[in-house]
């Protein structure tokens, strides 16, 4: 094609990674515009696909030369424009880094490259009785270089962690161009010095591109019992969540979905949940088999006593599997009930969640919207979508509105406002009410230690007057999560 | 006490005690214009731990800083000052069946705050992960005085950079704590622990670890006990189904063990406190080869904690260094002494060979602690 040796640069970026894993020409750039949050899009300069740690510092370097941001991609299925491209920059995609390079079972470790899948992880140990415990709901598409940028969770995280309690050590490219282990290696159990892998976790590609990642693998349990539970409203199913987890008993993971979500799980995917319940909770219950049995009966007394209308386990395997995909299909499933919707991710203290789902009804009341929440109820992280139909004047700037009061909800509860949808530029404006000028000034000097130059994903993360005049962005479904290929939150 | 406090073996010209975090903030932003070298001590119960300061003017003990900020016993969090005793910590969680799963030494003079700074672990961690999983938000005073937030009360949360885990195990380098937020944990209704005498490594313990009927919240190898010892926590029914399990997965390998209850346990808690704050060298070793190493050295006491770092100790006063002189020349980066006799000081590094990624660290430190005031040259390759 023609356009591609427009840009002088495309040349000097193919002589590292290849001609094929280029990309400078406007319609292929497209592809690279957003990542999972679509209503922001900005066309990079370049991207290039580099495949192994050298050419990503090869990269890196020959951007820094020309004074370029770089902005790091993973499969780019992020939800709060972490992956978002800066204008006349580039973005440097881990994607074709994807093969596993080696398991260690006696110590537990697992090295693998920033473009695996989370799911192949798993899916890779299962012969061996182990797997890896983040479990997203984007798992059977985003990597695990973006999990480790984000610091993903997902639904099992109620009992094991998040990926900063599972990726102990990686390979970093730093802005410099030079390429360094951090955290744990060769089986450590810690690493020595200062914990780089814990805050370079989550750092949101600010801090270094990762280009190896050793996780921690686990067991698979001997038993898993999963549950599910319908309730008249969000009140009574709160409450039992609540309940739940004062008592002291820790299933895997709670998670909870309210009326209109149960309507919009059911008509996308034909599991057979009861289109009148105000509620259902879905929870697992997994270890050793005799605690799996008392804890899941535990759970099914105290939703019970909390006013549960209904107990259901799932017939066979098969069932099992359907009830977790309409769960982490749900977002998309939104698509049946309304014409758009805007994705909330915030977190509370977890004996809140009746008062604040009430609080969040009442906002949506209030601008005329229709909220649904379907979340981390173990965890209290909160994912209202609030939906609306952008043909309609007003509603979508109403939408994100109201999705702004939520977060104000949720920080005047003690909360946070995000669990596990990141910063990225979606909220880099809302961090400022979460932390004083001091924190963040605090947070940058991290950011300085590793960068200082700032050219890894500027205008990211952190609340710039520049960045606070924009419009949040607003939540398109993605294809594959249209067609159920994968789901998210 | 104060006159008899020094840290690893330097004694600093003066001691102070905020009486509140106003105070310690205003003490820090006082020492650092002028200039003066300050190290943060909590209960005073790892003052052994590390090189030498470089310099130390003051210590800014946060002993007065003992207030439980909030406890949310159906959240199962709980936010306290950092120089709250370990011990009273663990008495307001007992009003309600909680517990911090970690164990901390000496947990009647430790203090939170010390514990996170030292990266405090135990046999728990096997369950439960060390202070980097139980943490969730912290408030630091910068050297400059300067107070700052991190993570907060919630048990998810990813808004900003996580500094809390950065804290964790900087011995205060970067910062002084001023108060943590923890995830707790509901007190286990039953525990129980069977010593097998077998050897870490060997078939039946690969069988007992690979079995997936057997999840034990601790493994400890015990060499003076002559095994390794299992610890379940849980439901009386379940430990007690897991307990004969694993004595019959031992019996088929024609391995004897003994469930421990009473004086055998106690006196396996009493040997694990003496690896822990006895002996003249005290040490960890980060891996499996580094553990190795460790079989070679003099000691009396070992205990080998299965999964993460060993700790180990002599009791032997040797005149030198000779007898660990073996340990000391292979130990590259993965074996940390933890305390050295003092004629040992200034001879050997307690940290080892800094790790590839020191030029951050060092970064970092200079970017917390420009004038380099705060403990300086006490961690890891002299930060």
């Amino acid at each position: 094609m023609p356009t591609l040796a427009a840009d002088p640069l495309h040349d000097r970026f193919a002589a590292i990674a290849g001609a094929r894993n280029v990309i400078s020409a406007p319609s292929d750039l497209r592809t690279y515009e957003c990542d999972g949050l679509l209503g922001y899009r900005i066309r990079p300069r370049i991207v290039v696909l580099p495949a192994t740690t050298e050419e990503v510092a090869a990269c890196v370097r020959l951007a820094r030369e020309h004074g370029l941001p770089i902005v790091p991609r993973g499969a780019g299925t992020g939800l709060s424009g972490g992956a978002l491209p800066v204008e006349g920059g580039i973005v440097i995609g881990t994607a074709r880094m994807n093969r596993i390079l080696d398991v260690d079972v006696v110590n537990a470790r697992m090295r693998v490259q920033p473009g695996v899948i989370n799911l192949d992880i798993s899916k890779h140990l299962a012969p061996l009785g182990y797997y890896y415990a983040p479990d997203p709901s984007s798992q059977s598409v985003c990597t695990i270089g973006g999990n480790v940028a984000e610091n993903s969770g997902g639904a099992h995280c109620l009992k094991y962690g998040f990926t900063v309690n599972h990726a102990v050590g990686a390979r970093i490219v730093l802005s410099d161009g030079s390429v360094v282990d951090i955290g744990a290696h060769d089986g450590e159990a810690d690493a020595p010095g200062y914990d780089l892998m814990g805050v370079f976790v989550g750092s949101e590609g600010l801090l270094g591109i990762v280009t190896e990642v050793v996780v921690r693998i686990l067991r698979r349990p001997q038993a898993t019992r999963t549950i599910f539970g319908t309730f008249p409203s969000t009140d009574e199913a709160g409450a039992a969540v609540s309940a739940i987890i004062s008592s002291g008993i820790l299933p895997a993971a709670i998670e909870m979905c309210d009326q209109l979500a149960i309507e919009a799980i059911v008509a996308a995917t034909g599991v057979d949940w009861p289109l009148d319940a105000g509620a259902a909770l879905l929870m697992d219950v997994d270890g050793v088999s005799v605690e799996v049995e008392y804890t899941a009966e535990a759970a099914i007394a105290l939703m019970q006593s909390a006013g549960a209308l209904e107990i259901r386990a799932p017939r066979d395997d098969a069932e099992r599997m359907l009830m977790w995909k309409g769960r982490k299909a749900a977002f998309a499933a939104m698509g049946r009930i309304s014409p758009n919707y805007y994705v909330q991710d915030g977190v509370i203290p977890r004996k809140d969640i009746a008062a604040v789902l009430r609080e969040i009804a009442q906002l949506g009341r209030a601008a005329g919207l229709r909220i649904a929440n379907v979340f981390h109820a173990g965890d209290g992280n909160l994912h209202p979508l609030v939906l609306y139909d952008a043909r309609i004047d007003g509603q979508e700037e109403a939408a994100e509105r109201v999705g702004g009061e939520i977060l104000r909800v949720c920080l005047r509860y003690g909360g946070s406002v995000t669990g596990e949808h990141g910063v990225g530029r979606d909220k880099a404006c809302y961090l400022g009410e979460q932390f004083s000028d001091d924190d963040l000034a605090t947070m940058k000097l991290v950011r300085s230690a590793f960068d200082p130059a700032g050219i890894f994903n500027p205008d990211k993360v952190f609340p710039t007057p520049h960045l606070c005049g924009d419009r949040p962005g607003v939540y398109v479904p993605h294809a594959i999560e249209r067609s159920g290929e994968a789901g998210r939150g | 006490m104060n006159a008899a406090l020094s840290v690893a073996g330097v004694t600093p010209r003066a001691v102070l005690v905020p009486a509140d975090r106003t105070e310690l903030a205003s003490i820090v932003r006082d020492l650092y214009a002028a200039e003066k070298a300050f190290a943060f001590v909590g209960g005073g119960t790892e003052l052994d731990l590390g090189n030498a300061p470089r310099a130390l003017d003051t210590v800014v003990r946060t002993t007065a800083l003992d207030r439980a900020i909030e406890y949310s016993p159906e959240d199962q969090t709980i936010t306290v000052e950092a120089g709250m005793r370990v011990a009273a910590l663990d008495a307001l969680l007992a009003q309600h069946d909680q517990l911090l799963p970690l164990d901390v030494p000496d947990r009647q003079n430790a203090t939170v705050g010390g514990a996170i700074a030292t990266n405090a672990f135990g046999a728990r961690r096997h369950r439960y992960g060390s202070i980097k999983d139980l943490i969730v938000g912290i408030e630091i005073v910068r050297p400059d005085g300067v107070t700052a937030r991190a993570g907060g009360k919630v048990v998810k949360n990813v808004a900003g950079f996580d500094l809390t885990k950065l804290m964790v195990g900087s011995l205060g380098t970067l910062a002084g704590i001023i108060s943590a937020t923890f995830r707790v944990f509901p007190k286990p209704a039953h525990t129980q622990a069977l010593l097998v005498h077998a050897a870490p490594h060997s078939t039946l313990f690969a069988a007992l670890m690979n079995d997936v009927s057997l999840e034990p919240m601790a493994v400890v190898h015990y060499p003076t006990l002559g095994g390794v010892v299992l610890t379940f926590a849980g439901l009386e029914a379940s430990v007690a189904g897991q307990i004969a399990h694993a004595g019959d997965l031992a019996a088929r390998h024609a391995v004897g063990c003994e469930a421990l209850a009473g004086p055998a346990l106690e006196r396996c808690m009493a040997f694990e406190s003496a690896v822990r704050s006895g002996g003249e060298w005290r040490w960890t070793s980060r891996t499996s080869a580094a553990r190795a190493r460790t079989a070679a050295a003099p000691a009396v006491a070992l205990a080998l904690e299965v999964g993460y770092p060993t700790l180990g100790v002599t009791m032997a006063s040797a005149d030198d260094t000779a007898p660990m002189d073996g340990l000391i020349a292979s130990r590259g980066r993965s074996i940390v002494f933890r305390a050295m006799p003092p004629r040992a000081r200034g001879r050997v590094d307690a940290w080892g060979e800094p790790p590839p990624s020191f030029a951050l660290m060092r970064a970092l430190k200079a970017n917390f602690d420009p004038k380099g005031l705060c403990n300086p040259g006490r961690f890891v390759g002299g930060l």
